[in-house]
């Protein structure tokens, strides 16, 4: 493998790891602030993909591009904050087995939903004209398209940041978070602002499934193959932390490019060995606290 | 246990006995496949339900169990009679070794750890294809002739079954199972009372490894096959939510579970393609509404 082609596939795999993060910054984001596991997270990627090539198909070739890429993720956040408001609101306090089943109920009614509304064909989504070509650096042809997912989840980790950090709903959150009752005393509405997380959470797994259209086929199944990496993601940054989520994804996202440079049968081993190695060192990952008080046992 | 319970149990056994002989094949084998899902669902439970350990890794003994069969058939290493009994040990002994890692993290972590575990190995098996045929499975005659006939296959899986069960039952509540229940309920005191809470942790997740690999090694009895689905996180899935439905609470919980499962799944899938629709529905239903499981729903039954 020459110079070139490898570093094709390097920037491959940081386009992955680029699209795991914002799918992973979703996840640890609703765990942080509601301490929930959604299982069903993985929908949401497929439910904003599949809207993506819905709204796409609208208009003639190439001109809806943006607005449903805009739009495809907003449409399934409000989704996501009514399944809210019906089912995640009861199971904030349950045992982590009751949010694991019910949340994996929940992804197989969505699975099954997904496939009578749009059938089991996959669909394609073209990237917009002004990135379907590639950038030559060196002798190497990058597509730009790749470029762009990078640089969105880039935009996607300044803006949590300064949201969570320069707002006042990031102050709220992060309130909510220490501790609720708190701030439901200091007159905030706490359960509207954990409604808002949700959605928040569910609109950054439908963003990485509406950015991720034009890279690859879209159809059933790309929910269950999502949650696993994003799981790992999560975990190996550590549950509830952003930062951690764009660690974990820059983690698998190396493993991924060396072990498909190197040995490529093997990588998909390599992944969940590096999460084994990392929970075993550093039981709550790399950069999550310990549990907290009020989740513990007794 | 109760008079009325061994008296169910006894009724149980006179029915299934009597199964081969009244019912036609095609539900023959419905009932023994739950028979095997009752056997891998009990023995998930003993760490989901009585210590209190969420995994979502047991598939990989189950599918280890199954490849043990398998591949001992298709290189030649041990005849049947010998690669059987093997399964629940070489599932126990990968058990022991996972579970001494994955017993460190706690809680979710713990239920996360196990996943990966479950997708490593299925990884493993679909890449290792010199040894395993990798996404092709296994397939051929690796079961005696005699046992692939549907009522003699039905009796030996019957039989394994339920001596299986009777010695998971023994351990539920023998002064062990009582130590497991401690551990679920308050951690962090049975370990100030002086309980080895690590060791028993392990052994547990031991155990059910054994009797995961041996459920493993009976779907192979029925189906002649093994692949690498065996023993990937949506067959993990497949025992904690049988036991979830049946009620995690008491032993006879994944076994009524496992049976309405079975008859649901194979009803449903051939009248409708929504067959996740309904699953996914009714165990919403349950966790919402009814946390005991089906038994919860049989007015005064005892536990056990």
């Amino acid at each position: 493998m020459n110079f070139a082609s490898a570093a094709i596939e390097i920037l491959s795999a940081l386009t992955t790891a680029a699209n795991l993060f914002v799918i992973a910054a979703g996840l640890s984001l609703v765990f942080g602030a509601l301490r929930i596991i959604n299982l069903a997270h993985g929908s949401f990627y497929m439910i904003g993909a599949l809207l993506m090539a819905s709204l796409f198909a609208l208009g003639r070739p190439g001109v809806l591009f943006w607005p449903a890429l805009l739009l495809a993720p907003l449409l399934t956040a409000g989704f996501g904050a009514v399944l809210e408001r019906l089912l995640f609101r009861r199971i904030y306090r349950a045992e982590h087995l009751v949010q694991l089943l019910l949340s994996y109920a929940l992804s197989l009614i969505l699975a099954d939903l997904a496939l009578r509304l749009w059938g089991a064909d996959s669909r394609t989504v073209p990237p917009p004209a002004a990135l379907a070509g590639r950038l030559s650096v060196g002798g190497a042809g990058f597509p730009l398209y790749d470029l762009f997912v990078i640089a969105l989840a880039l935009a996607v980790g300044l803006g949590l940041w300064a949201l969570l950090h320069r707002t006042r709903f990031g102050w709220e959150i992060r309130a909510a978070v220490e501790d609720p009752e708190g701030l439901s005393l200091c007159g905030r509405n706490v359960p509207a602002l954990f409604t808002a997380v949700f959605a928040l959470g569910a609109f950054l797994a439908a963003l990485g499934g509406a950015a991720v259209a034009p890279l690859q086929a879209i159809g059933p199944g790309m929910d269950s193959s999502i949650l696993v990496s994003a799981f790992i993601v999560t975990v190996i940054g550590g549950l509830g932390s952003i930062a951690g989520a764009a660690l974990g994804a820059a983690v698998i996202g190396f493993v991924q490019a060396m072990g498909t440079l190197w040995l490529p049968t093997w990588a998909p081993a390599f992944i969940f060995l590096a999460m084994i190695l990392v929970l075993v060192i550093r039981p709550s990952g790399l950069m999550g606290a310990p549990a907290r008080a009020w989740s513990e046992e007794e | 246990m109760a008079t009325r319970a061994r008296l169910g149990v006894g009724f149980a056994l006179l029915l299934l006995i009597a199964a081969p002989w009244v019912l036609p094949t095609a539900w023959l084998l419905v009932l023994e496949n739950a028979l095997v899902l009752a056997l891998f669902a009990a023995a998930t439970n003993l760490l989901v339900g009585w210590t209190g350990l969420v995994s979502f890794g047991q598939a990989a003994f189950y599918g280890i169990g199954a490849y043990t069969v398998a591949l001992a058939w298709l290189h030649g290493i041990a005849p049947f009679w010998l690669a059987f009994p093997a399964a629940p040990l070489i599932a126990g002994l990968v058990a022991l070794l996972t579970g001494a890692i994955a017993l460190r993290a706690r809680k979710l972590y713990f239920a996360l750890l196990t996943l990966a575990f479950s997708e490593l190995f299925y990884v493993l098996a679909e890449q290792l294809y010199d040894i395993t045929n990798g996404a092709n499975g296994i397939f051929g005659a690796m079961v005696p002739d005699l046992l692939v006939s549907p009522r003699p296959g039905f009796y030996f899986t019957l039989a394994v079954v339920t001596a299986a069960l009777a010695l998971l039952h023994r351990i539920c509540h023998s002064p062990f199972g009582l130590a497991l229940q401690a551990i679920r309920e308050r951690r962090v005191r049975a370990e100030a009372l002086g309980l080895a809470v690590a060791h028993h942790e392990l052994a547990a997740f031991t155990l059910s490894g054994a009797f995961c690999g041996l459920a493993g090694a009976l779907y192979v009895v029925h189906d002649q096959t093994a692949y690498p689905e065996l023993l990937d996180w949506v067959k993990s899935g497949e025992p904690v939510i049988v036991a979830v439905i049946g009620g995690i609470s008491s032993f006879a919980g994944p076994l009524w579970g496992a049976l309405f499962y079975q008859i649901a799944h194979d009803a449903l899938v051939v009248l409708t393609r929504d067959w996740q629709l309904v699953l996914g529905a009714l165990l919403l239903l349950v966790v919402l509404f009814r946390p005991g499981g089906i038994v919860s729903l049989f007015p005064g039954r005892e536990e056990g």
